[in-house]
C-alpha cells in the first residue's frame, strides 16, 4: 500500500507538469487547429530563461521574493516569445492549407531548439536549488516540499484558467473562436486578439512548467522539449484535444499511468505502453475522454 | 567502452626497428587527441611523454640511444587516427603512446600489430584486449577490475547486508553493472535487486520506490553523472536511507550540482586523480611536470601511459635489446611488479594490466570530496 500511495503521489507531480504544458496544446489546436509543435521547445527555453534571471537579473538571490519573480519574470518574456512566434510563423499561414502551418510549427520547434543550444550549449545545465529539500514521512509515503508546490500550483492555475474561460467575457470570446472563427468575428469578437491570448496564456503555463522541470529534476538539457512536448501532446489528445478540462485530466492520468507502469511492470516498457494507451484511445474514442464527438464539417 | 570523455587511450607505440643498425635514435610515437573535444587530456599525454623523454636523455638515453618523440593528432577521431597510425609506422616508431579514447586505439591497433608496433592505452573497453594483438598494452585497468573493486568494498569492507545495482542500458554501464552484480555474488554478498533505469529520462522515482520497499542499505550506480546526480536526489527525496556510489562515470562536478544538497554523503569510485597518488616516484614526477608546464596533469589517464612507457622502456633495457616481441614476452613473464606513478605496474598474458588501483570519495557538506579508501 504505501508503494502505491508514494507512485500515485509520485505519477501526480509528474501529471501536473504534463498537464499544464498539454493546456498550452489543447488551447492553440482549440481555436486554431494547429498543433502548435514548438510549444514543448518553449516550455525547455523557460528553464533556459529562469535560468539566467536566477543568475543574471537576480544576482543568485533564493528568497522567496526571488522564486516569485523568477516565475514571473520567465512568464512574461515567454508570453512575449509565443506573441512574436505566433506574429511570425503561424498568422501568415493563418489562410494556407493546415499542413503549412504544422510544417511551419516544426520549423519554429527546430528554430528554437537549436537557439537554445547557440545560446546557453549543447551541455546539460544544472538549476540552482531554489525550493529546500524538505521532505515529510507521512506513515512511509515521502512527500518532499517541491513536490507540494508543483501541485498546488498547479491545481490554482488550472482551477483559475478553468474561471477565467467559463465565467469571464474574454474565455467567452476564447470559447466563440474556438467554436466557429468566422461567426465569432461576426459577433464582434477580435479573433486576431483571442488568438494572441491564447499564446500568452499557453506560453505563460508553459513557462511554470518548464520552471516546475528545472526546480524539480534540476538538470535541463537544450532538446529535452522534445520529450516534453511529446508526452504533453499525448496527454492533450488522451483528455480531448481542445478541451481545457481534458488536458488537465489527460496529463494527470499519463502521469498516473507512467508512474503505475513504471513502477509496477517496468521503467523501460513505460514509454511504450504510454503510446498504447494513446492507440487504444484513439481507436475506442478518437476524441479524447472529454472531447465531444462533432460530426466534421463538409 | 564509456562515453569519451571517460576514455582514454594511450597507445605506446612499439618501434619495431626493423633496421635497428641505421637507427641512432629510438623514436617514440604519441597518439593523442592534440586537437577537438580532448585536447585537454591529449596534450597531457603529449607534455608527460615529452617530459619522461627528456629525463631519460639526461641520463644518457635508453642503451645509448637518445629518445625522439614523435607527435601525431588524432583529434579523437577513428578516422584521423587510422591516418595517424599509418604515419607513424612510416615514420619507423618502435611504440606509440595513446590514444587517449578507446575509439582512437582501437581504429589504429592492427596498423601497430601488423608493423609489430608496439602501443599502450588506457582505454578502458574490455574489446581492446580481446583481438588477441601482441602488440597492445593497456596500462589503465578494465572495467571488470572496477567491478571487483567494487563488490570487494561493499561485501568485505563495509560489509552491507542488502545491496541494489542500478545501471542505464549502455554498454559501458550495463557492463560494469552486470560485472559487479557477479562479483558480488560471487562474494557471498546478498544482492536484493538489479534495476536498470533509461538514461536522461529523469524522473527515476517509480524504479526507486519500489527498491525503496526492498529496504536497501547500499546503492551500487554504474551509469552517468547525468543520471547519477538525479538518482541521487530522488533517493533522498524518497527517504530511502542506503549509502550511494556511484561508479566512475559519476566522478563530474555536475553530479554534486544535480544533486545539490542530497549530494552529501554520496560516494565516488574512481581511479584517483594525480594529487592523491601515495608513490614516490609519482610525487617526483608531478613536481617535475608542474615545474615543467605550470600545472597539474589534467588527470591521472596521461600518467598511466607514461607508466605504459615506461615499463616498455625498462623491459628493452632488461633484455638489452630493442625487439618489441622480446619486450612484451618479458613484461608478460615479469616475475615482480615495476613501481609505477600510478602503482605497481605488470600484465597479463592478454595485454590487460594487472590489479587495479581505485578510491572511494565521500562527497562533503561543501561539495568537494574527501578520500575514504584507496585500495
Amino acid at each position: 500500500m504505501d508503494i502505491f500511495l508514494q507512485q500515485l503521489a509520485n505519477g501526480l507531480t509528474i501529471g501536473s507538469m504534463f498537464a499544464l504544458v498539454a493546456l498550452g496544446y489543447t488551447m492553440v489546436y482549440g481555436v486554431m487547429r494547429l498543433i502548435n509543435f514548438a510549444h514543448g521547445d518553449m516550455v525547455a527555453a523557460s528553464a533556459f530563461v529562469g535560468l539566467t534571471i536566477y543568475t543574471q537579473v537576480m544576482g543568485q538571490a533564493t528568497s522567496l521574493v526571488a522564486v516569485i519573480a523568477i516565475f514571473l519574470l520567465a512568464a512574461v518574456v515567454m508570453a512575449i516569445i509565443g506573441v512574436i512566434l505566433e506574429r511570425l510563423a503561424y498568422r501568415p499561414l493563418r489562410e494556407a492549407p493546415r499542413l503549412s502551418a504544422v510544417v511551419s510549427a516544426l520549423g519554429a520547434s527546430l528554430i528554437i531548439q537549436n537557439g537554445i543550444m547557440l545560446i546557453w550549449g549543447p551541455r546539460m545545465r544544472i538549476f540552482p536549488e531554489l525550493v529546500p529539500q524538505v521532505y515529510w514521512d507521512l506513515g512511509g509515503v515521502v512527500i518532499s516540499l517541491i513536490q507540494v508546490i508543483i501541485l498546488a500550483l498547479s491545481f490554482f492555475l488550472m482551477v483559475g484558467l478553468y474561471l477565467f474561460v467559463e465565467k469571464t467575457r474574454m474565455g467567452a470570446a476564447i470559447r466563440a473562436s474556438s467554436i466557429d472563427q468566422d461567426a465569432a468575428r461576426l459577433m464582434g469578437i477580435n479573433v486576431n486578439s483571442v488568438i494572441m491570448l491564447i499564446f500568452i496564456i499557453g506560453s505563460s503555463l508553459g513557462a511554470v512548467g518548464g520552471l516546475f522541470i528545472g526546480l524539480y529534476y534540476r538538470g535541463i538539457t537544450f532538446n529535452m522539449g522534445w520529450q516534453y512536448g511529446l508526452y504533453a501532446f499525448i496527454a492533450a489528445i488522451i483528455g480531448g484535444i481542445g478541451n481545457i478540462p481534458g488536458a488537465m485530466l489527460g496529463g494527470m492520468l499519463l502521469g498516473l499511468f507512467n508512474a503505475f507502469i513504471a513502477g509496477y511492470v517496468s521503467s523501460t516498457w513505460a514509454d511504450a505502453f504510454t503510446f498504447i494507451l494513446l492507440i487504444v484511445i484513439l481507436i475506442v474514442r478518437p476524441t479524447g475522454i472529454l472531447g465531444e464527438r462533432v460530426a466534421e464539417k463538409v | 567502452m564509456n562515453r569519451c570523455t571517460r576514455s582514454i587511450l594511450v597507445a605506446v607505440a612499439v618501434a619495431l626497428l626493423a633496421v635497428p643498425a641505421f637507427a641512432d635514435t629510438l623514436k617514440v610515437g604519441v597518439q593523442a587527441p592534440i586537437t577537438g573535444s580532448y585536447a585537454n587530456e591529449g596534450q597531457g599525454i603529449e607534455n608527460g611523454v615529452q617530459l619522461l623523454a627528456e629525463q631519460i636523455n639526461a641520463k644518457g638515453g635508453v642503451m645509448g640511444k637518445k629518445i625522439e618523440v614523435i607527435v601525431c593528432d588524432d583529434q579523437g577521431t577513428a578516422m584521423a587516427a587510422a591516418i595517424c597510425a599509418k604515419d607513424l609506422v612510416n615514420k619507423g616508431v618502435s611504440m606509440v603512446i595513446g590514444s587517449y579514447t578507446s575509439t582512437c586505439a582501437e581504429a589504429a591497433q592492427k596498423t601497430y600489430f601488423n608493423a609489430g608496433v608496439l602501443q599502450t592505452s588506457d582505454g578502458t573497453a574490455d574489446s581492446l584486449t580481446e583481438k588477441g594483438y601482441w602488440t597492445f598494452l593497456r596500462n589503465s585497468f578494465p572495467n571488470s577490475a572496477e567491478a571487483a573493486f567494487v563488490a570487494n568494498y561493499l561485501v568485505k569492507v563495509k560489509k552491507y547486508k542488502r545491496i541494489v545495482v542500478i545501471s542505464d542500458f549502455s554498454t559501458y554501464a550495463d557492463g560494469l553493472a552486470n560485472a559487479a552484480e557477479a562479483a558480488i555474488k560471487e562474494l557471498g554478498g546478498n544482492l536484493v535487486s538489479r534495476d536498470k533505469i533509461k538514461a536522461d529520462s529523469q524522473n527515476f522515482t517509480p524504479v526507486l520506490t519500489n527498491i525503496k520497499s526492498k529496504h536497501p542499505d547500499a546503492i551500487f550506480f554504474a551509469g552517468y553523472y547525468s543520471d547519477g546526480g538525479q538518482l541521487r536526489a530522488q533517493q533522498m527525496a524518497l527517504g530511502i536511507k542506503a549509502d550511494f556510489y556511484g561508479g566512475d562515470a559519476n566522478d563530474n562536478p555536475d553530479f554534486v550540482k544535480l544533486a545539490g544538497s542530497a549530494a552529501k554523503g554520496a560516494f565516488i569510485v574512481n581511479v584517483p586523480s594525480p594529487d592523491v597518488l601515495p608513490y614516490d616516484i609519482a610525487k617526483t614526477f608531478i613536481a617535475d611536470y608542474q615545474k615543467k608546464y605550470g600545472e597539474m596533469p589534467p588527470s591521472i589517464w596521461g600518467l598511466m601511459n607514461i607508466d605504459g612507457m615506461r615499463a616498455i622502456i625498462h623491459a628493452m633495457e632488461q633484455n638489452n635489446s630493442f625487439d618489441t616481441r622480446k619486450a612484451v614476452d618479458y613484461l608478460h613473464n615479469m616475475e615482480k611488479p615495476l613501481p609505477g606513478i600510478t602503482g605497481p605496474i605488470a600484465f597479463a598474458k592478454d595485454g590487460n594490466r594487472k590489479g587495479g588501483a581505485y578510491v572511494v570519495k565521500r562527497v562533503q557538506d561543501d561539495g568537494t570530496y574527501a578520500t575514504e579508501y584507496v585500495q
